[in-house]
Protein backbone atom coordinates (compact mmCIF):
# COMPACT_ATOMS: atom_id res chain seq x y z
CA UNK A 1 0.00 0.00 0.00
CA UNK A 2 2.35 2.41 1.01
CA UNK A 3 4.85 2.27 -1.66
CA UNK A 4 1.74 2.85 -3.87
CA UNK A 5 0.61 5.78 -2.35
CA UNK A 6 4.34 7.12 -1.98
CA UNK A 7 4.10 7.09 -6.30
CA UNK A 8 0.93 8.68 -6.47
CA UNK A 9 1.39 11.25 -4.04
CA UNK A 10 4.49 11.61 -6.34
CA UNK A 11 2.94 11.20 -9.32
CA UNK A 12 0.78 14.56 -7.99
CA UNK A 13 3.38 16.72 -7.27
CA UNK A 14 4.99 16.23 -10.33
CA UNK A 15 1.87 17.01 -12.53
CA UNK A 16 1.52 19.93 -10.68
CA UNK A 17 5.55 20.99 -11.81
CA UNK A 18 4.36 19.56 -15.32
CA UNK A 19 1.99 22.02 -15.46
CA UNK A 20 4.19 24.97 -15.67
CA UNK A 21 4.83 23.60 -18.85
CA UNK A 22 1.40 23.61 -20.42
CA UNK A 23 0.27 26.67 -21.94
CA UNK A 24 -3.37 28.01 -22.78
CA UNK A 25 -5.56 26.92 -25.03
CA UNK A 26 -6.69 30.17 -26.99
CA UNK A 27 -9.60 28.43 -28.73
CA UNK A 28 -11.08 27.68 -25.46
CA UNK A 29 -10.27 31.14 -24.11
CA UNK A 30 -7.17 31.00 -22.16
CA UNK A 31 -8.41 27.68 -20.43
CA UNK A 32 -5.71 25.27 -19.24
CA UNK A 33 -5.68 21.35 -18.96
CA UNK A 34 -5.08 20.11 -15.56
CA UNK A 35 -3.72 16.88 -14.83
CA UNK A 36 -3.13 17.12 -11.07
CA UNK A 37 -7.10 16.84 -9.98
CA UNK A 38 -7.55 13.35 -11.63
CA UNK A 39 -4.84 12.24 -9.74
CA UNK A 40 -6.02 13.66 -6.80
CA UNK A 41 -9.39 12.26 -7.70
CA UNK A 42 -7.85 8.81 -7.97
CA UNK A 43 -6.01 8.79 -4.99
CA UNK A 44 -8.94 9.54 -2.99
CA UNK A 45 -10.86 6.41 -4.65
CA UNK A 46 -8.13 4.00 -4.33
CA UNK A 47 -5.88 4.96 -1.11
CA UNK A 48 -7.23 4.77 2.82
CA UNK A 49 -8.77 8.01 4.62
CA UNK A 50 -5.41 8.93 6.31
CA UNK A 51 -3.02 8.36 2.70
CA UNK A 52 -6.20 11.00 0.84
CA UNK A 53 -5.76 13.31 3.51
CA UNK A 54 -2.00 12.96 3.66
CA UNK A 55 -1.92 13.35 -0.56
CA UNK A 56 -4.23 16.49 -0.33
CA UNK A 57 -1.94 17.85 2.29
CA UNK A 58 1.17 17.72 -0.06
CA UNK A 59 -0.56 18.44 -3.01
CA UNK A 60 -2.24 21.68 -1.61
CA UNK A 61 1.09 22.87 0.24
CA UNK A 62 2.91 22.63 -2.94
CA UNK A 63 0.08 24.00 -5.30
CA UNK A 64 -0.27 27.01 -2.85
CA UNK A 65 3.55 27.52 -2.54
CA UNK A 66 4.35 27.42 -6.39
CA UNK A 67 1.74 30.20 -7.07
CA UNK A 68 2.41 32.16 -4.12
CA UNK A 69 1.72 35.70 -5.07
CA UNK A 70 3.00 38.32 -3.49
CA UNK A 71 1.03 41.35 -3.63
CA UNK A 72 3.55 44.19 -2.04
CA UNK A 73 6.89 43.99 -0.96
CA UNK A 74 9.97 45.27 1.50
CA UNK A 75 10.56 47.76 -1.68
CA UNK A 76 6.98 49.72 -1.23
CA UNK A 77 5.66 51.48 1.30
CA UNK A 78 4.05 49.14 3.37
CA UNK A 79 7.56 47.05 4.25
CA UNK A 80 6.13 44.02 4.49
CA UNK A 81 5.42 41.42 1.62
CA UNK A 82 1.26 40.11 1.71
CA UNK A 83 0.29 37.58 0.14
CA UNK A 84 -2.86 36.75 -1.74
CA UNK A 85 -4.02 33.24 -1.06
CA UNK A 86 -2.51 32.66 2.18
CA UNK A 87 -0.06 28.79 1.91
CA UNK A 88 -2.79 26.58 3.59
CA UNK A 89 -6.14 27.43 1.08
CA UNK A 90 -5.79 24.75 -1.41
CA UNK A 91 -4.76 22.18 1.56
CA UNK A 92 -8.16 22.71 2.84
CA UNK A 93 -9.70 23.25 -0.39
CA UNK A 94 -8.04 19.48 -1.42
CA UNK A 95 -8.43 17.77 1.59
CA UNK A 96 -12.78 18.91 1.90
CA UNK A 97 -12.86 16.99 -2.23
CA UNK A 98 -10.14 14.60 -0.72
CA UNK A 99 -13.13 13.28 2.29
CA UNK A 100 -16.02 13.91 0.09
CA UNK A 101 -14.61 11.93 -2.74
CA UNK A 102 -13.44 8.65 -0.31
CA UNK A 103 -17.67 8.57 0.63
CA UNK A 104 -17.55 6.79 -3.04
CA UNK A 105 -14.75 4.67 -2.74
CA UNK A 106 -17.19 1.35 -1.88
CA UNK A 107 -18.74 1.90 -4.85
CA UNK A 108 -14.87 2.05 -6.66
CA UNK A 109 -13.93 -0.48 -5.25
CA UNK A 110 -16.49 -2.86 -6.67
CA UNK A 111 -15.35 -1.71 -9.89
CA UNK A 112 -16.75 1.35 -11.17
CA UNK A 113 -14.51 3.13 -13.02
CA UNK A 114 -16.77 6.07 -14.29
CA UNK A 115 -16.92 7.01 -11.05
CA UNK A 116 -13.60 8.28 -10.62
CA UNK A 117 -14.58 9.99 -14.48
CA UNK A 118 -17.43 11.87 -12.95
CA UNK A 119 -15.37 12.71 -10.07
CA UNK A 120 -12.08 13.62 -12.11
CA UNK A 121 -14.78 16.40 -14.01
CA UNK A 122 -16.18 17.55 -10.78
CA UNK A 123 -12.73 17.65 -8.92
CA UNK A 124 -11.04 20.42 -11.35
CA UNK A 125 -14.00 22.29 -12.06
CA UNK A 126 -14.92 22.00 -8.40
CA UNK A 127 -10.87 23.52 -7.49
CA UNK A 128 -11.07 26.17 -10.39
CA UNK A 129 -14.34 27.71 -8.96
CA UNK A 130 -13.04 27.50 -5.69
CA UNK A 131 -9.74 29.55 -6.73
CA UNK A 132 -11.78 31.90 -8.91
CA UNK A 133 -14.49 32.77 -5.89
CA UNK A 134 -11.13 32.92 -3.50
CA UNK A 135 -9.55 35.56 -5.68
CA UNK A 136 -12.78 37.55 -6.12
CA UNK A 137 -13.26 37.58 -2.47
CA UNK A 138 -9.99 38.49 -1.65
CA UNK A 139 -9.54 41.32 -4.91
CA UNK A 140 -13.29 42.41 -4.62
CA UNK A 141 -16.28 42.63 -6.87
CA UNK A 142 -18.23 38.84 -7.72
CA UNK A 143 -18.56 39.22 -11.41
CA UNK A 144 -19.19 36.15 -13.95
CA UNK A 145 -18.59 36.79 -17.51
CA UNK A 146 -18.61 33.90 -19.94
CA UNK A 147 -14.85 33.83 -19.96
CA UNK A 148 -14.75 32.79 -16.59
CA UNK A 149 -16.86 29.78 -17.20
CA UNK A 150 -14.91 28.39 -20.29
CA UNK A 151 -11.62 28.52 -18.17
CA UNK A 152 -13.96 26.58 -15.45
CA UNK A 153 -15.98 24.07 -17.52
CA UNK A 154 -13.03 23.41 -20.26
CA UNK A 155 -10.49 21.83 -17.94
CA UNK A 156 -13.29 19.78 -16.43
CA UNK A 157 -14.41 18.05 -19.89
CA UNK A 158 -10.69 17.58 -20.83
CA UNK A 159 -10.28 15.83 -17.27
CA UNK A 160 -13.26 13.94 -18.09
CA UNK A 161 -11.08 12.58 -21.04
CA UNK A 162 -7.48 11.86 -19.28
CA UNK A 163 -8.95 10.23 -16.07
CA UNK A 164 -10.01 6.22 -18.47
CA UNK A 165 -6.09 7.23 -19.28
CA UNK A 166 -4.82 8.12 -15.86
CA UNK A 167 -7.19 4.99 -14.55
CA UNK A 168 -6.01 2.56 -16.56
CA UNK A 169 -2.43 3.35 -15.86
CA UNK A 170 -2.59 3.41 -12.10
CA UNK A 171 -4.81 0.58 -11.76
CA UNK A 172 -1.75 -1.65 -13.76
CA UNK A 173 0.92 -0.03 -11.41
CA UNK A 174 -1.33 -0.66 -8.11
CA UNK A 175 -1.39 -4.11 -9.43
CA UNK A 176 2.30 -4.81 -10.48
CA UNK A 177 3.00 -2.89 -6.77
CA UNK A 178 0.56 -5.45 -5.60
CA UNK A 179 -2.02 -3.16 -4.10
CA UNK A 180 -5.70 -4.08 -4.45
CA UNK A 181 -7.37 -0.90 -5.41
CA UNK A 182 -10.19 -3.64 -6.28
CA UNK A 183 -11.95 -6.00 -4.30
CA UNK A 184 -11.22 -8.57 -6.67
CA UNK A 185 -7.38 -7.80 -7.54
CA UNK A 186 -7.53 -10.49 -10.22
CA UNK A 187 -9.52 -8.12 -12.64
CA UNK A 188 -7.74 -5.16 -11.60
CA UNK A 189 -8.62 -3.52 -15.34
CA UNK A 190 -12.04 -5.41 -16.01
CA UNK A 191 -14.17 -2.61 -15.32
CA UNK A 192 -12.73 -0.22 -17.56
CA UNK A 193 -12.09 -3.34 -20.14
CA UNK A 194 -16.51 -3.77 -19.58
CA UNK A 195 -16.65 0.22 -20.37
CA UNK A 196 -14.81 0.34 -23.54
CA UNK B 1 -14.86 6.57 10.36
CA UNK B 2 -11.48 4.23 11.82
CA UNK B 3 -9.43 5.16 14.52
CA UNK B 4 -6.43 5.82 11.94
CA UNK B 5 -8.75 8.35 9.95
CA UNK B 6 -9.77 10.17 13.45
CA UNK B 7 -6.27 10.52 13.96
CA UNK B 8 -5.03 11.58 10.68
CA UNK B 9 -7.79 13.71 10.59
CA UNK B 10 -6.47 15.70 14.16
CA UNK B 11 -2.91 15.54 12.48
CA UNK B 12 -3.89 16.97 9.38
CA UNK B 13 -5.73 20.38 10.57
CA UNK B 14 -3.31 20.50 12.91
CA UNK B 15 -0.79 21.05 10.11
CA UNK B 16 -3.31 23.13 8.32
CA UNK B 17 -3.46 25.44 10.98
CA UNK B 18 0.27 25.49 11.19
CA UNK B 19 0.49 26.86 7.83
CA UNK B 20 -1.98 29.00 8.35
CA UNK B 21 -0.59 30.78 11.24
CA UNK B 22 2.62 31.10 9.22
CA UNK B 23 3.35 35.12 8.48
CA UNK B 24 4.00 36.02 5.01
CA UNK B 25 7.25 36.79 5.22
CA UNK B 26 8.17 32.90 6.25
CA UNK B 27 5.64 31.71 3.23
CA UNK B 28 7.50 33.82 0.48
CA UNK B 29 10.56 32.46 2.32
CA UNK B 30 9.08 28.49 1.83
CA UNK B 31 8.08 30.09 -1.43
CA UNK B 32 11.72 30.85 -2.52
CA UNK B 33 13.05 27.45 -1.38
CA UNK B 34 10.56 25.44 -3.16
CA UNK B 35 11.06 27.32 -6.33
CA UNK B 36 14.72 27.01 -5.69
CA UNK B 37 14.41 23.51 -5.38
CA UNK B 38 12.20 22.78 -8.62
CA UNK B 39 14.30 24.99 -10.73
CA UNK B 40 16.59 22.40 -11.96
CA UNK B 41 13.58 20.61 -13.24
CA UNK B 42 11.95 23.91 -15.24
CA UNK B 43 15.34 24.33 -16.13
CA UNK B 44 15.96 21.13 -17.95
CA UNK B 45 12.14 20.86 -19.38
CA UNK B 46 13.34 24.83 -20.28
CA UNK B 47 16.24 23.59 -22.19
CA UNK B 48 14.95 20.56 -23.45
CA UNK B 49 12.31 21.97 -25.26
CA UNK B 50 14.02 25.07 -26.75
CA UNK B 51 16.01 21.94 -28.46
CA UNK B 52 13.38 20.42 -29.62
CA UNK B 53 12.28 23.94 -31.41
CA UNK B 54 15.89 24.66 -32.48
CA UNK B 55 15.88 21.49 -34.23
CA UNK B 56 12.61 21.55 -35.86
CA UNK B 57 13.14 24.95 -36.73
CA UNK B 58 16.36 25.68 -37.36
CA UNK B 59 17.68 23.75 -40.02
CA UNK B 60 18.92 26.12 -42.68
CA UNK B 61 21.40 25.64 -45.58
CA UNK B 62 24.25 27.09 -46.09
CA UNK B 63 23.59 29.95 -48.27
CA UNK B 64 20.62 30.56 -45.91
CA UNK B 65 23.34 30.83 -42.89
CA UNK B 66 25.68 33.32 -45.10
CA UNK B 67 22.49 35.31 -45.96
CA UNK B 68 21.92 35.56 -42.07
CA UNK B 69 25.61 35.98 -41.09
CA UNK B 70 25.86 39.56 -43.75
CA UNK B 71 22.47 40.47 -42.48
CA UNK B 72 23.51 40.10 -38.54
CA UNK B 73 27.21 41.82 -39.14
CA UNK B 74 25.51 44.53 -40.59
CA UNK B 75 22.55 44.95 -38.11
CA UNK B 76 26.13 44.83 -35.54
CA UNK B 77 27.77 47.19 -37.20
CA UNK B 78 24.62 49.96 -36.73
CA UNK B 79 23.82 48.64 -33.45
CA UNK B 80 27.69 49.95 -32.56
CA UNK B 81 27.44 52.82 -34.14
CA UNK B 82 23.79 53.82 -32.61
CA UNK B 83 25.71 52.84 -29.48
CA UNK B 84 28.66 54.40 -29.57
CA UNK B 85 26.16 57.75 -30.55
CA UNK B 86 23.81 57.37 -27.36
CA UNK B 87 26.80 57.04 -25.65
CA UNK B 88 28.04 60.33 -26.64
CA UNK B 89 24.82 61.89 -26.04
CA UNK B 90 24.12 60.37 -22.31
CA UNK B 91 28.02 61.53 -21.16
CA UNK B 92 26.98 65.04 -22.50
CA UNK B 93 23.59 64.50 -20.60
CA UNK B 94 25.77 63.63 -17.24
CA UNK B 95 27.67 66.72 -17.98
CA UNK B 96 25.20 68.97 -18.71
CA UNK B 97 23.22 67.92 -15.46
CA UNK B 98 26.16 68.30 -12.90
CA UNK B 99 26.58 71.81 -14.61
CA UNK B 100 22.96 72.86 -13.54
CA UNK B 101 23.46 70.90 -10.40
CA UNK B 102 20.20 68.51 -11.26
CA UNK B 103 20.27 65.78 -9.05
CA UNK B 104 21.99 62.64 -10.85
CA UNK B 105 19.35 60.15 -12.29
CA UNK B 106 19.57 56.63 -11.08
CA UNK B 107 21.73 54.50 -13.44
CA UNK B 108 20.88 50.72 -14.12
CA UNK B 109 22.01 47.75 -15.93
CA UNK B 110 20.40 45.17 -17.80
CA UNK B 111 20.68 41.83 -16.67
CA UNK B 112 19.79 38.95 -19.11
CA UNK B 113 17.45 36.25 -18.09
CA UNK B 114 15.74 33.31 -19.48
CA UNK B 115 12.07 32.24 -18.92
CA UNK B 116 11.93 28.18 -17.69
CA UNK B 117 8.36 28.11 -16.38
CA UNK B 118 5.18 29.84 -17.76
CA UNK B 119 2.53 30.39 -15.21
CA UNK B 120 0.66 27.02 -14.06
CA UNK B 121 -2.59 28.49 -12.54
CA UNK B 122 -5.47 29.61 -14.45
CA UNK B 123 -6.31 32.76 -12.64
CA UNK B 124 -2.76 34.11 -11.83
CA UNK B 125 -0.21 35.89 -14.80
CA UNK B 126 3.65 35.07 -13.47
CA UNK B 127 6.66 33.25 -15.53
CA UNK B 128 9.79 32.12 -13.39
CA UNK B 129 13.31 33.14 -14.72
CA UNK B 130 16.86 31.55 -14.50
CA UNK B 131 18.12 34.86 -12.34
CA UNK B 132 17.78 34.84 -8.67
CA UNK B 133 19.50 36.86 -5.79
CA UNK B 134 22.98 35.82 -6.69
CA UNK B 135 23.12 37.92 -9.98
CA UNK B 136 21.92 40.61 -8.02
CA UNK B 137 17.74 40.75 -8.22
CA UNK B 138 15.78 41.34 -5.64
CA UNK B 139 11.91 41.28 -5.50
CA UNK B 140 10.26 44.52 -6.99
CA UNK B 141 12.25 45.30 -9.55
CA UNK B 142 11.10 45.95 -13.49
CA UNK B 143 11.44 43.35 -16.07
CA UNK B 144 11.56 43.94 -20.04
CA UNK B 145 11.98 42.98 -23.34
CA UNK B 146 13.35 44.72 -26.29
CA UNK B 147 9.62 45.47 -26.82
CA UNK B 148 8.53 46.88 -23.96
CA UNK B 149 7.61 46.15 -20.02
CA UNK B 150 6.75 42.89 -19.46
CA UNK B 151 6.68 42.65 -15.11
CA UNK B 152 8.32 42.94 -11.61
CA UNK B 153 10.24 40.28 -9.80
CA UNK B 154 8.16 38.89 -6.66
CA UNK B 155 10.06 35.85 -4.78
CA UNK B 156 13.17 35.70 -5.24
CA UNK B 157 15.19 32.39 -4.58
CA UNK B 158 18.98 31.81 -5.06
CA UNK B 159 18.81 31.73 -8.84
CA UNK B 160 15.37 31.79 -9.89
CA UNK B 161 13.00 34.29 -9.33
CA UNK B 162 9.13 34.89 -10.68
CA UNK B 163 8.01 37.54 -12.50
CA UNK B 164 4.50 38.99 -11.88
CA UNK B 165 3.38 39.98 -15.44
CA UNK B 166 1.71 43.36 -16.19
CA UNK B 167 -1.21 41.05 -17.60
CA UNK B 168 -2.10 40.95 -14.19
CA UNK B 169 -4.66 42.58 -12.17
CA UNK B 170 -2.05 42.95 -9.31
CA UNK B 171 0.38 44.31 -11.11
CA UNK B 172 -0.50 47.92 -11.11
CA UNK B 173 1.88 50.78 -13.07
CA UNK B 174 1.42 54.40 -13.20
CA UNK B 175 1.25 55.70 -17.09
CA UNK B 176 1.01 58.29 -19.44
CA UNK B 177 -0.65 58.47 -22.70
CA UNK B 178 1.74 59.79 -25.60
CA UNK B 179 1.00 63.25 -26.16
CA UNK B 180 -0.95 63.96 -23.32
CA UNK B 181 -0.18 64.74 -19.82
CA UNK B 182 -2.84 62.75 -18.29
CA UNK B 183 -1.89 60.11 -16.21
CA UNK B 184 -3.85 56.84 -15.05
CA UNK B 185 -2.76 53.25 -13.36
CA UNK B 186 -2.87 50.08 -15.69
CA UNK B 187 -3.17 46.80 -14.92
CA UNK B 188 -4.68 43.53 -16.40
CA UNK B 189 -8.14 42.39 -15.67
CA UNK B 190 -9.45 39.85 -13.81
CA UNK B 191 -9.60 37.57 -16.56
CA UNK B 192 -6.73 39.08 -19.14
CA UNK B 193 -4.49 36.01 -17.96
CA UNK B 194 -4.93 34.21 -21.58
CA UNK B 195 -1.98 34.39 -24.36
CA UNK B 196 -2.56 37.77 -25.51
CA UNK B 197 -4.41 39.86 -22.69
CA UNK B 198 -5.86 42.70 -22.75
CA UNK B 199 -4.85 45.76 -20.37
CA UNK B 200 -6.94 48.12 -18.44
CA UNK B 201 -5.82 52.02 -17.45
CA UNK B 202 -7.59 53.07 -14.62
CA UNK B 203 -8.11 56.76 -13.00
CA UNK B 204 -7.61 59.07 -15.90
CA UNK B 205 -9.12 61.87 -16.25
CA UNK B 206 -12.83 62.41 -18.19
CA UNK B 207 -11.13 64.96 -19.96
CA UNK B 208 -8.53 62.46 -21.39
CA UNK B 209 -8.17 62.23 -25.48
CA UNK B 210 -7.15 58.78 -25.98
CA UNK B 211 -7.11 57.83 -29.75
CA UNK B 212 -6.62 54.59 -30.84
CA UNK B 213 -2.87 53.58 -31.70
CA UNK B 214 -0.95 56.26 -29.09
CA UNK B 215 1.55 54.75 -27.53
CA UNK B 216 0.86 53.99 -23.29
CA UNK B 217 4.51 54.39 -21.14
CA UNK B 218 5.52 54.19 -17.53
CA UNK B 219 5.47 57.62 -15.47
CA UNK B 220 7.90 56.55 -13.32
CA UNK B 221 6.29 57.84 -10.07
CA UNK B 222 8.81 58.88 -7.48
CA UNK B 223 9.74 55.95 -4.99
CA UNK B 224 7.59 53.44 -7.53
CA UNK B 225 9.13 50.14 -9.01
CA UNK B 226 9.20 51.29 -12.85
CA UNK B 227 11.27 53.79 -13.97
CA UNK B 228 9.18 56.63 -16.80
CA UNK B 229 9.18 55.76 -20.37
CA UNK B 230 8.96 52.12 -20.78
CA UNK B 231 6.80 51.09 -23.29
CA UNK B 232 3.45 49.33 -22.38
CA UNK B 233 1.07 48.81 -25.41
CA UNK B 234 -0.80 50.71 -27.51
CA UNK B 235 -4.26 52.26 -27.15
CA UNK B 236 -6.75 50.18 -28.42
CA UNK B 237 -9.78 52.71 -28.91
CA UNK B 238 -11.43 56.08 -27.18
CA UNK B 239 -11.77 56.64 -23.55
CA UNK B 240 -15.21 55.49 -21.63
CA UNK B 241 -16.20 57.56 -19.46
CA UNK B 242 -17.78 56.49 -16.27
CA UNK B 243 -18.94 58.71 -13.15
CA UNK B 244 -15.66 59.38 -11.37
CA UNK B 245 -12.91 58.51 -14.04
CA UNK B 246 -12.11 57.38 -17.78
CA UNK B 247 -10.70 53.95 -18.92
CA UNK B 248 -8.50 53.40 -21.43
CA UNK B 249 -8.25 49.48 -23.16
CA UNK B 250 -4.79 49.08 -24.09
CA UNK B 251 -2.99 46.20 -26.66
CA UNK B 252 0.16 45.30 -24.74
CA UNK B 253 3.32 45.86 -26.71
CA UNK B 254 5.12 42.55 -25.24
CA UNK B 255 3.62 39.47 -27.03
CA UNK B 256 2.79 37.70 -23.39
CA UNK B 257 2.67 33.97 -24.79
CA UNK B 258 6.18 34.29 -26.37
CA UNK B 259 8.09 35.22 -23.56
CA UNK B 260 11.75 33.72 -23.50
CA UNK B 261 14.25 36.53 -23.26
CA UNK B 262 14.11 38.98 -20.67
CA UNK B 263 15.60 41.92 -18.86
CA UNK B 264 15.96 42.78 -15.01
CA UNK B 265 16.75 46.30 -14.50
CA UNK B 266 18.79 46.37 -11.52
CA UNK B 267 20.17 49.48 -9.69
CA UNK B 268 23.72 50.07 -10.83
CA UNK B 269 25.63 50.54 -7.50
CA UNK B 270 28.63 50.90 -9.04
CA UNK B 271 26.91 54.03 -10.43
CA UNK B 272 28.74 53.90 -13.95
Amino acid sequence: MLPFAVLLIGATLLAQLFQHSLPAFDALHGARATLFPVLLAYGSLALPYPLVLALAFCAGLLWDLLNLQVITSTATLLKTPSVEVVVGTSVVLYGLLGTLMHGLRPLFLRGHWEIHVLLSGLCTIAILLAEFLVLNLKRGGFDFPPVMWWRILAPGVIALFLAPVVYLILTLIAYLLKYPVRDNPREHTGGLQRGI
Amino acid sequence: MTRAGLIALAVFIIATGLLFSLNPRTQQRLSAAVLQAVAPVFSTGSSVKTRVQAYTTGVKSLAELEDDNKRLKTENNELRVTNQMLRDLGDENANLRRALTYKQRSNFKLIPARVIARESATWWSQVQIDRGEEDGIESDMPVLTESGLVGKTTTVSRRTAYVLLVADENCKVAVSIEGTRDQGILSGTRLSTGAQPELLIRFLPKTVEARPGQKVFSSGVSGGVFPSGLVLGTVLEEAKVRELDAQVRVNPAVDMSRLENLFVVVPNKEGS
